[in-house]
């Protein structure tokens, strides 16, 4: 638990110190992507607290998930209905609440604070 | 078992995300701060400044004319208005910097109160080209002072267009213009109305729009002073020398 909080502050520290910004065009964009990787990071948690992580089909998921979000974003701008991102929004703000219920309820489990 | 929960893709990953959050919040946070969300909100801080510039171009012309008298009165306190008080002023009113009066022409210029649909409604306004044009055409005729809407032309002015408006120096003007320009009144009339591109607004843009266009020669004008700021922050003088 404290690796994975070490190494998102890694990240965050990282990102910024080298204060990176993005076009502001590709914000939403960005901000799926985030969703997104939330997501990933959560359900690989999930997964690990299950026994049933596996590399391949975690990597796999993040990028799929990540490209799939901006790619609906992109639809979205193309064919003139912004508001498509919501939908992934909506659907990965779902995902990412159900998994920190999951998440929760294992890392519950293995400090033997419930049951 | 593996007790582990972290796996290197995991932490990895993590990484990333922590990575991305960051670049998301660079970005948003420049952006708040350099743009708010809707154009209101511009239009009315544009409003905001505007009128703290008002109220700030007041008080810096009340501070100059103070400064003005306080030097004036020393110079007379010590009994003599010494050379320098005297170049001083000299130079301050070649860099337009207090109001002058004098003989010249006052020239008016307006947009036209009818547009005919069939034409391109922008041959019935005034621009900042025309205006230049003429302003360009009073220099050549030896004008030693002029101010637009009271707006007093100095070496920095610029005028441009911005939108549905004319912005001589930092001021946003509106149709009709009035140029006060003083000099020999006889040859700045006939230097703008001989100026090729300022003669087309008196001549046939005049009778062909129905733009308003009129030149007038006054015995008495007065050309307000600049009352913007006026401190360089690139040039400098160069040392020791006057040219």
């Amino acid at each position: 638990m404290l690796v994975l909080a070490l190494a998102l502050a890694l990240g965050v520290t990282l990102g910024l110190l080298t204060s990176i910004t993005v076009p502001v065009a590709l914000l939403t964009y960005l901000g799926v992507a985030v969703l997104a990787a939330i997501d990933s990071c959560l359900g690989g948690m999930r997964a690990a607290l299950e026994q049933t992580f596996d590399d391949k089909a975690f990597v796999f998921g993040f990028f799929t998930n990540t490209l799939m979000a901006a790619f609906i974003v992109f639809i979205g701008d193309r064919i003139g209905v912004r508001e498509l991102y919501l939908a992934a929004v909506v659907a990965f703000g779902m995902r990412v609440f159900d998994n920190l219920g999951q998440v929760r309820r294992g890392l519950f489990q293995r400090w033997g604070w419930e049951r | 078992m593996n007790d582990r929960i972290y796996r290197p893709a995991l932490v990895v990953v993590v990484v990333v995300l922590g990575f991305l959050v960051a670049v998301s919040f660079n970005t948003t946070s420049r952006l708040v701060t350099a743009r708010p969300q809707r154009v209101s909100d511009l239009v009315s801080v544009v409003r905001d400044m505007e009128s703290q510039r008002a109220e700030l171009q007041d008080r810096y012309s009340e501070l100059r004319e103070k400064m003005d008298t306080l030097e004036r009165n020393a110079a007379e306190d010590s009994g003599v208005r010494s050379s320098f008080t005297q170049e001083l002023e000299r130079v301050r009113q070649s860099a337009g910097l207090s109001a002058v009066v004098g003989p010249g022409v006052k020239i008016v210029l307006a947009d036209a109160h009818e547009v005919d649909p069939d034409n391109d409604p922008n041959d019935y306004l005034i621009h900042d080209s025309d205006l230049t044009a003429v302003v360009n055409a009073l220099f050549a005729g030896g004008a030693e002072a002029i101010d637009v809407n009271g707006e007093r032309l100095v070496s920095t002015t610029p005028i441009r267009c911005a939108g549905t408006t004319i912005l001589v120096n930092s001021a946003r003007l509106g149709s009709p213009y009035t140029i006060s320009a003083i000099g020999d009144s006889g040859a700045l009339e006939s230097f703008a109305l001989s100026d090729p591109v300022a003669s087309l607004v008196f001549g046939p843009y005049k009778t062909q729009y129905g733009l308003e266009a009129s030149i007038s020669r006054v015995d008495e004008l007065r050309v307000a002073a600049y009352r913007g700021s006026m401190r360089p922050r690139f040039a400098s003088a160069t040392p020791g020398g006057e040219s």
